[in-house]
């Protein structure tokens, strides 16, 4: 036998190695018609698994590896991250052993794993397609890192983790964030979330109670105040935070607790912070062209359900 | 690890794949899919590209050899073709049921006509397919199922393991997913020919 041949061999070993080793700590998930789709047991008695596969509150069961069948309950969903957390009986399977995702460049090896039934986890294999920092997806959640990769999101694969050739756990597929490329759902993303909805049942985010509107400062304000655009306020909800502080129309915030503002993202990641509902925090504004600041208590976005 | 990565089990593999056509009378065969050579004479290809009981073989050298279909199972979807003379390198093969899931996979065959293309990736499941994907009743049976990216053209044609020994021979593709009937199965339709 050649060097290649045993070395191929090796790799395809360690492959199925690490599918035993991630696959040991996933469950599939009963919570939608026809097909299942799959968790990660998180914590002891914590199974993550992906929002839009959720399609009912009530009668959720999970597959463990042995086979046997086992009732959960919903501890709490967050369609801005496309997570959800179930609560199960504790020292039902392995916990998952996580990895740093920060460690991941393009190019590594990657897998896509899955559990639909009570036969073996099941695989999909790729690279690692492209990394970076902090986004925001389109249903609205704040995600700590990009993290894509060429695999086959197949039906069922949603809610199952991404795995490196070592078998560790690097976050949460979604076959709903991204058309083109398979989406991670980053470690650091799903602790957030996870603790949220274990306390609370949600993910609580910051609201104000005004509409805005980006906007230029002219040139004067702009050499004058140092900032060169802001939010403008289009509209201000009575008994609000904003109408509160005393916030009033054509108001333009220029910065939030020290930092400038001049588009909505700025705006969203403060109020998307996790302890950010109750704080005070400091607006600087432009009204009627002079600089006032202006202390908010800020609010909770009322949920969709 | 060296460069050339499947290459040397892709190319013993390649040497023992065939096209094959149904037999038209006075017209040149294409390939219409691939078949396997389970000895230096007999051929292992799906029953829904050899829908007549002769077909002829395209060997990689460009010979056409005309065969007969000598066995065919069309629930199973797998046939067997008899071409004397054809004198192709005989595979060597593996049970899928001693791989598991993760392990390395490889696919020979004309996807879109493209000759003895390989296509790589890993074995999923040795199993009858998970309840919600839809196969018409079919499902039941024992497939194996791959993440390796599979077109027409691949059809009757090997998937390998790691070792390029064939496993399978490719049919289809559910909801993405690669099938192939596994090679026990392909064994209990070959029994009693010589």
């Amino acid at each position: 036998m050649t060097d290649d041949r045993t070395t191929l061999a090796m790799l395809s070993e360690q492959l199925a190695d690490a599918v035993a080793t991630a696959g040991a700590a996933l469950v599939a998930v009963h919570a939608r018609p026809r097909l299942p789709s799959t968790g990660v047991h998180w914590k002891d008695g914590v199974v993550v698994t992906t929002e839009g596969t959720i399609r009912r509150d009530d009668n959720i069961e999970v597959t463990l590896p042995d086979g046997r069948r086992i009732p959960a309950t919903l501890a709490g969903r967050d369609r801005g991250t496309d997570l959800a957390v179930l609560r199960i009986a504790p020292g039902s399977l392995p916990v998952a052993t996580l990895g740093d995702p920060a460690t991941l460049r393009p190019g590594h090896l990657v897998l896509a794993l899955a559990r639909l039934d009570e036969g073996g986890p099941r695989a999909a294999f790729g690279a690692v397609s492209a990394t970076g920092g902090k986004w925001r997806c389109w249903k609205g959640g704040e995600i700590d890192q990009w993290l894509q990769s060429d695999l086959d999101i197949y039906p069922g694969f949603g809610g199952g983790p991404l795995v490196d050739a070592a078998g560790r756990i690097h976050g949460v597929n979604s076959g709903g964030l991204s058309r083109a490329l398979a989406t991670t759902i980053p470690v650091a993303t799903v602790n957030r979330v996870t603790a949220q909805l274990l306390e609370r049942g949600y993910v609580a985010r910051g609201w104000i109670g005004a509409a805005m509107q980006p906007v230029q400062l002219d040139a004067t304000s702009r050499q004058r105040l140092k900032h060169e655009g802001g939010l403008l306020l289009l509209s201000v909800e009575p008994d609000a935070p904003a109408s509160r502080a005393g916030l009033l129309i054509g108001d333009v915030i220029v910065a939030i607790d020290g930092q400038s503002v001049e588009g909505f993202d700025q705006l969203l990641d403060v109020l998307g912070a996790g302890d950010v509902v109750g704080k005070k925090l400091r607006l600087e504004v432009v009204r009627a062209g002079q600089p006032v600041s202006v202390d908010v208590v800020i609010g909770e976005r009322r949920r969709a359900r | 690890m060296s460069t050339t990565f499947l290459s040397d089990p892709a190319e013993r593999l390649r040497a023992s794949v065939v096209g094959i056509a149904n037999r038209a009378r006075g017209r040149r065969a294409a390939g219409a899919g691939a078949a396997i050579a389970w000895s230096d004479d007999l051929f292992v290809t799906s029953a829904h590209v050899v829908t007549a009981s002769h077909a002829t073989i395209v060997t990689r050298d460009g010979r056409a050899v005309p065969g007969d279909v000598v066995r065919r199972d069309d629930e199973r979807d797998i046939a067997v073709v008899h071409a004397p003379g054809a004198s192709v390198p005989a595979v060597a093969t593996a049970n899928p049921a001693t791989l598991r899931a993760g392990s390395l996979v490889f696919a020979v065959g004309h996807p879109f006509g493209v000759r003895d293309a390989v296509s790589v990736g890993v074995l999923q499941a040795v199993s009858p397919l998970p309840r919600g994907y839809g196969l018409n009743g079919k499902g039941s049976f024992v497939w194996i199922q791959a993440d390796v990216r599979l077109a027409p053209g691949n059809s009757g044609g090997p998937l390998a393991d790691a070792q390029g020994r064939v496993i399978g021979v490719a049919a289809m593709v559910v909801s993405g997913v690669a099938l192939a009937v596994p090679v026990p199965d392909v064994e209990r339709l070959l029994a009693g020919i010589t």
